[in-house]
C-alpha cells in the first residue's frame, strides 16, 4: 500500500478502525474458540470430551498407541498423498493439452469440469458406490471364469478399499487442479516459451524448464487443495472406502457414535500441530521468494485456500 | 399341535400374515409368562461363590444340567490363527469395555466397534456388500431376512463349544433359527429387553405411563425436551401402540394415523437419534424413547433418571450375536462368539450394560444387585402388552418409506 | 475460461501428444463421472427392491414422489442462500479490514483465516456441539440470568456450524479482489466530496463484486450438499437434501427415489449457479467471474 492512500484511509477516523478491529477480534475468536476448547481437552486426565478433570498426556500415549487410531490417520495421509499426486499431473497434463485442442472438445472438457466441481460431495458418493458395486459385481464373476478357465488356482476378487477412495476424490480434485492451472496459464507470459522455441529447444525442454516454473504456484496450490480436500474427506470416504480401512474423518465420525473420548483430540490436536509447522514452514519459505519476486507472501496461500470446496 | 402345525403358525407370525396376539392364543404363549419363567431369576436365587453350583433356574420343559463348568474361565481355542482384528457391529452402550479388554488379553484380537441406530441402517450396508465386519448383533425379527438373503452365517456349533442350547429358553433363542423350526442355527442370544422411556423426575414430577401420553406431553409441555429413536420399529411402533393400534401393524389407515402423529410431534422434539445418552446425561432432553440397557446405564449414574415400560404396550426384543456370511476374521468371530457364551463372562458384561440374560447358568452367576434391579427385571405383569417385531417390518416398504417421511418432515 | 492458443499445425504426432495427455482425465470423467451419472438417471426411473436396493423398471414415480421432500429442498435453499449471506455479511468487512487496515500483522492474520481448514471438520463440528449444548452457552447465559435458551438442534445451530465452516471460503476470493484495489481510486472519489459511504457504494463495492461473486459460489454450492452439519447439529430436525439422500441409501434403502432426489439437487444447484452466473455477467463482470 502507497503512503499516500494510506493517508487517505487514515483520514477515515480512528473510530472506524476501532470497529473493523473489534469486528476482527470476535470473528477471530469465533474461529478460535472452538479449536481452543479441542486442544485444551485433548489434555483431559478425564474420560469425557466435555468435563476437564486435570491435566494430562494420557490420551496423546493412548492416541499413539491405538492401532485402529493410527492406521486411520495413516490412511488418510496415504488418500491424501495419493489423491494429490494423481489429480495435480492429470489436471495440469490436461489443461496444458486443452490450450491445444479445437474449441468444441474445449468445451466438453468445461463442461464436464464445471460439473464435477458442482456435483456435491454426497452425490458423488452415492453415484460412485453405485457404480462401483455394478462394476465389481460384473468384473469379479469374469475374472473367476478367467482363472477357473486357465487354472490359475483362486481368482483376485477387485473389491473396495483406500483405491475407490482416491478415484473418487481425484475425480474433484482434478477439476479443481485443471482450473487453476488454466488460470495461470491464460495470465502466462507467452514471449518467453516462444523465445524458447526460437532458441531451437525441444517442446520437452521448453515445457521443463519455462512453462512448468511458471505453472510451480498454481500447481502447488492445487496439490495443497487436493490433499487437503481429501485428507479430511468424511462424505465420499464414507461410501467408498473398503472394509477395515476407514480414513481418519471416518473413524472419527464412528467415534462420535461410539461416545468421543479424548483421544480424538490429542489426534486432532497432533494434526493441527503438524499443519502449523508445515504452514509456518512454507510461510518462510513464500515469504523468502516473494520478497525476491516482490510479492505478497501471502497470495499462494490465499489462492490455494480460495478453492478448497 | 404339533410340531408342524406350530412352526407355520410361527412362520406366518413371522411373516406377519397373523398377530402376535392370534398367535399367543393358538399356541398358548403368553409372551411375559414366556419370557419371565425362562429368563427372571428366582427370587432365592443363590449368589453363586467360588464354589458355589448354580442351580439352572427352572425353564419350561426340562433343562439339563449345563455340560460346562460355568464357573469356569474362557480359554481361546487351541491350533487355530484368530489373527488380530475383529469388527462387530452392535448398538450405542451395549458392552463392557472391560468385557472386550480381557477378550483382547486372551487372544491379541483387538475389537473395533461399529456403532448402528437402527437394524435398518446395518441391513442397508449388509446389502451392498463387501462390509468386512465380521459379528453382528441383530434383533429377533431380523432373521427371516439375513437367513433367506445369506447375509449372517449357518453357525459352526463345533467352533462355539461353550454354547449350550439347553440353558435358552427354546421360545427366545427361536428367531434365530432359519427356515423357522428348522435346524440351522444362525445366532445365539445376548440378552432380551424392552423398549420403554426414561424421565429425567427431576425435571418432570408427574410420571408418565402410556405412549399416549409421552406423545401428548411432547407436544405440550415438553416440548423441545424429548427425544425418539432413529428407528423405524420403535418409533413407528410406539406411535402406533399411542394410537391405539398393534407395535407392528403395517395397515395403510393406521399407519396413515401414525404418521399424522409423529409429523405433529417432531417439531417439539428435542432430537430423533437413538444414541440419546448423552442428551439425556447432559440434561439438554428430560424425557427419551430408551433400550432396557440404556436405562439401567442412565439411572445407575444419575438416580432421578426413571425407566417406565409404557402401560399400553411396546416393544419386547431380543440381540443376538451372529457371524457375517465372508466375516474377513471368522475364527476371531467365532472365538468371540464362544468367549461370550461363556456364563461368566456374559454375567459379568451384563453387569455393564444392564439388559437381562437368557443364559441360564449366566444368570445364576449374576450378583444379587444386578438380579434384583427392577428395570432389568421388571414386574411381568408389566409385559404383557408388549410384542415382538415381526419379520416383515425389517423389509416393509410402507414403514421405511413413512419413516423416512417423517424425518424429512 | 482461458481462450487457448491455436496449435501451430494438425501435424499428427502432436495431436497423438495432445489426445495422450487428455486420456486419463477423458477416462475419469468418463468412468467416474459420466457413467455414474448415467446409472444415477436409470436408477432413478426404476423401482425400490422388495428388501431395499434397485429393481430395474421404467416409470416416473420416482419423480413424482419428490413433493414429499419439498420441506429438505426448501430448508437447503434457504439455509445456502441464508448461510451465503451470512458469510457475506460477517466476512466482507474482516476481508476489507485485512486488504486495507491490517498492516503488517496481514499475512499472519490471513493465515490464521486459513488455520481452522486443516483441523478436522467433523472435530470442529464436534466441539460446536459441546459449545452450543446445555453445558455451554446456554448454562453460561443462564448464569448470568438470560433464562434458558435452547441452541443445539436448531436451525440456528445448523446456521452457527454452516458460517463457521464456510467463512474462510468467503474471505478468501473478497480479500483477494479488494486487495487488487486501486487506492487510487478511493482517493480520488474522496478528493470529489464523495462522503465514506458513497464511497464504498460506488467504488469499493462494485470493484470487489467479483470476489464477491466467487466467494457466494464457493460457499452456496457446498451448503447445498451439506448433511454432516446438520446432523450433528440439527439433531436429524433439521433436514437437509444430503440428510434425505443419507437415509434413502444407508436407512430406508430405496435407491431409485433417493437417486431421483439425487438428479433434481444437482438440477437444482445447477439452475442457481448458471441464473447466479448470468446476473453477474449482465452486471458486467463475468470474465472475472467463474466458479472458482
Amino acid at each position: 500500500m502507497t503512503a499516500a492512500s494510506r493517508a487517505a484511509l487514515d483520514r477515515a477516523g480512528p473510530w472506524v478502525d476501532r470497529v473493523f478491529r473489534a469486528h476482527a477480534t470476535l470473528i477471530y475468536l469465533f474461529l478460535y474458540v472452538p479449536i481452543g476448547l479441542v486442544v485444551l481437552f485433548s489434555f483431559n486426565a478425564g474420560g469425557h470430551t466435555g468435563e476437564l478433570r486435570g491435566v494430562s498426556l494420557r490420551w496423546y500415549d493412548y492416541a499413539l498407541n491405538d492401532r485402529f487410531a493410527m492406521g486411520a490417520l495413516q490412511n488418510s495421509f496415504v488418500v491424501g498423498f495419493w489423491t494429490a499426486l494423481i489429480a495435480t499431473s492429470l489436471g495440469t497434463l490436461a489443461a496444458l493439452a486443452l490450450q491445444r485442442v479445437p474449441p468444441r472438445v474445449r468445451a466438453i472438457f468445461d463442461a464436464l469440469t464445471y460439473i464435477a466441481i458442482i456435483i456435491p460431495g454426497i452425490v458423488i458418493g452415492i453415484a460412485t458406490l453405485i457404480f462401483f458395486v455394478n462394476l465389481f459385481g460384473w468384473v469379479n464373476p469374469w475374472l473367476d471364469y478367467v482363472w477357473t478357465a486357465a487354472g490359475l488356482g483362486a481368482p483376485p476378487v477387485i473389491g473396495k478399499g483406500l483405491h475407490t477412495v482416491v478415484a473418487a476424490h481425484v475425480l474433484f480434485t482434478m477439476a479443481i487442479v485443471m482450473v487453476l492451472v488454466r488460470t495461470r496459464l491464460a495470465g502466462m507470459d507467452r514471449s518467453l516459451t516462444e523465445a524458447s522455441f526460437d532458441l531451437f529447444a525441444t517442446p520437452l525442454r521448453t515445457f521443463v524448464q519455462v512453462t512448468l516454473p511458471q505453472l510451480r504456484p498454481a500447481i502447488v496450490a492445487g496439490a495443497l487443495l487436493a490433499f487437503t480436500f481429501s485428507f479430511d474427506d468424511f462424505v465420499i470416504a464414507t461410501f467408498v472406502a473398503g472394509p477395515g480401512q476407514p480414513t481418519l474423518p471416518m473413524y472419527i465420525f464412528s467415534s462420535i457414535r461410539r461416545g468421543i473420548t479424548p483421544e480424538i483430540n490429542a489426534i486432532a490436536s497432533m494434526v493441527l500441530a503438524v499443519t502449523i509447522t508445515a504452514l509456518v514452514t512454507v510461510g518462510l519459505v513464500y515469504r523468502r521468494q516473494a520478497r525476491q519476486a516482490g510479492e505478497t507472501a501471502a497470495e499462494p496461500l490465499a489462492l490455494g485456500i480460495a478453492e478448497d470446496a | 399341535m404339533d410340531r408342524n402345525e406350530f412352526r407355520d403358525l410361527y412362520h406366518d407370525l413371522r411373516r406377519g400374515r397373523i398377530t402376535r396376539r392370534h398367535f399367543m392364543a393358538v399356541t398358548g404363549l403368553g409372551v411375559a409368562s414366556a419370557v419371565v419363567a425362562a429368563c427372571a431369576p428366582a427370587a432365592s436365587s443363590p449368589t453363586p461363590g467360588p464354589t458355589a453350583e448354580p442351580t439352572p433356574p427352572p425353564s419350561e420343559g426340562a433343562t439339563p444340567a449345563p455340560t460346562i463348568d460355568v464357573n469356569a474361565d474362557w480359554t481361546p481355542p487351541e491350533g487355530v490363527d484368530l489373527g488380530d482384528t475383529l469388527i462387530m457391529t452392535t448398538w450405542p452402550n451395549y458392552h463392557d469395555q472391560k468385557t472386550l479388554d480381557r477378550f483382547k488379553e486372551l487372544t491379541g484380537v483387538t475389537v473395533q466397534l461399529n456403532i448402528k441406530g437402527s437394524n435398518e441402517e446395518m441391513l442397508a450396508e449388509l446389502l451392498v456388500g463387501g462390509t468386512g465386519w465380521d459379528v453382528l448383533v441383530p434383533t429377533n425379527y431380523t432373521f427371516e431376512t439375513y437367513g433367506s438373503k445369506g447375509i449372517v452365517e449357518k453357525l459352526d456349533l463345533t467352533k462355539i463349544p461353550r454354547f449350550d442350547a439347553s440353558r435358552y429358553d427354546q421360545r427366545l433363542l427361536s428367531p434365530a433359527f432359519y427356515p423357522a423350526g428348522s435346524k440351522d442355527q444362525y445366532g445365539f442370544n445376548k440378552d432380551w429387553g424392552t423398549t420403554g422411556f426414561t424421565i429425567n423426575t427431576k425435571q418432570i414430577s408427574t410420571l408418565l405411563t402410556t405412549w399416549k401420553e409421552f406423545f401428548e406431553r411432547t407436544q405440550a409441555d415438553l416440548s423441545g425436551k424429548v427425544m425418539i429413536h432413529d428407528y423405524q420399529l420403535t418409533s413407528i411402533g410406539s406411535a402406533l401402540v399411542a394410537l391405539g393400534y398393534s407395535f407392528n401393524s403395517v395397515d395403510d389407515a393406521e399407519l396413515a394415523k401414525a404418521e399424522e402423529l409423529l409429523v405433529a410431534v417432531k417439531p417439539h422434539l428435542f432430537a430423533i437419534t437413538s444414541d440419546y445418552q448423552p442428551a439425556m446425561r447432559s440434561g439438554d432432553a428430560w424425557m427419551t424413547m430408551t433400550w432396557t440397557n440404556d436405562a439401567v446405564q442412565l439411572h445407575r449414574d444419575i438416580p432421578e433418571i426413571e425407566y417406565v415400560i409404557a402401560a399400553d404396550g411396546g416393544e419386547i426384543w431380543s440381540d443376538f450375536f451372529a457371524v457375517v456370511t465372508g466375516a474377513p476374521h471368522r475364527e476371531a468371530a467365532y472365538a468371540f462368539l464362544d468367549f461370550m457364551a461363556t456364563p461368566k463372562v456374559a454375567a459379568q458384561d451384563a453387569i455393564f450394560h444392564g439388559a437381562p440374560l437368557i443364559d441360564s447358568a449366566a444368570i445364576a452367576l449374576l450378583p444379587a444387585e444386578a438380579t434384583g434391579n427392577k428395570i432389568t427385571y421388571p414386574d411381568p405383569a408389566s409385559l404383557t402388552k408388549l410384542e415382538f417385531g415381526t419379520a416383515e417390518l425389517l423389509t416393509s416398504q410402507a414403514r421405511a418409506d413413512l419413516w423416512a417421511r417423517v424425518k424429512s418432515a | 475460461m482461458t481462450s487457448g492458443n491455436e496449435s501451430a499445425g494438425g501435424r499428427g504426432r502432436s495431436r497423438a501428444v495432445t489426445a495422450l495427455l487428455l486420456a486419463p482425465t477423458s477416462a475419469w470423467y468418463l468412468l467416474l463421472l459420466i457413467v455414474p451419472l448415467i446409472i444415477l438417471l436409470v436408477f432413478s426411473l426404476g423401482a425400490r427392491a422388495p428388501e431395499g436396493g434397485y429393481a430395474p423398471a421404467l416409470q416416473l414415480d420416482n419423480y413424482l414422489e419428490l413433493p414429499t421432500r419439498a420441506t429438505a429442498f426448501f430448508n437447503t435453499l434457504w439455509m445456502a442462500a441464508g448461510g451465503t449471506m451470512l458469510c457475506l455479511l460477517v466476512g466482507y468487512p474482516l476481508a476489507y479490514y485485512l486488504a486495507t487496515r491490517a498492516g503488517t500483522k496481514r499475512t499472519l492474520l490471513l493465515v490464521l483465516v486459513v488455520v481452522p481448514f486443516w483441523t478436522s471438520f467433523l472435530i470442529r463440528t464436534y466441539a460446536w456441539m459441546t459449545i452450543l449444548g446445555n453445558q455451554g452457552i446456554p448454562a453460561i447465559a443462564e448464569g448470568l440470568g438470560f433464562g434458558h435458551i435452547a441452541l443445539i438442534n436448531t436451525p440456528l445451530a445448523v446456521m452457527i456450524g454452516i458460517v463457521y465452516n464456510y467463512l474462510p471460503l468467503m474471505v478468501f476470493p473478497l480479500y483477494v479482489s479488494l486487495e487488487r484495489l486501486d487506492k487510487r481510486l478511493l482517493e480520488a472519489s474522496k478528493d470529489l466530496g464523495a462522503g465514506r459511504l458513497a464511497t464504498f457504494r460506488q467504488v469499493t463495492l462494485p470493484l470487489s463484486a467479483a470476489g464477491l461473486l466467487s466467494g457466494a459460489m464457493l460457499v452456496f454450492i457446498p451448503i447445498m450438499g451439506e448433511y454432516v452439519i446438520p446432523a450433528l447439529l440439527g439433531g436429524g430436525k433439521v433436514f437437509f437434501v444430503g440428510n434425505a439422500l443419507v437415509d434413502l441409501f444407508l436407512q430406508s434403502r430405496n435407491w431409485p427415489f433417493g437417486s431421483a432426489a439425487a438428479i433434481v439437487l444437482i438440477l437444482v444447484i445447477l439452475f442457481a449457479v448458471t441464473l447466479y452466473l448470468r446476473l453477474g455477467s449482465r452486471a458486467g463482470i463475468q470474465r472475472e467471474v467463474s466458479i472458482l
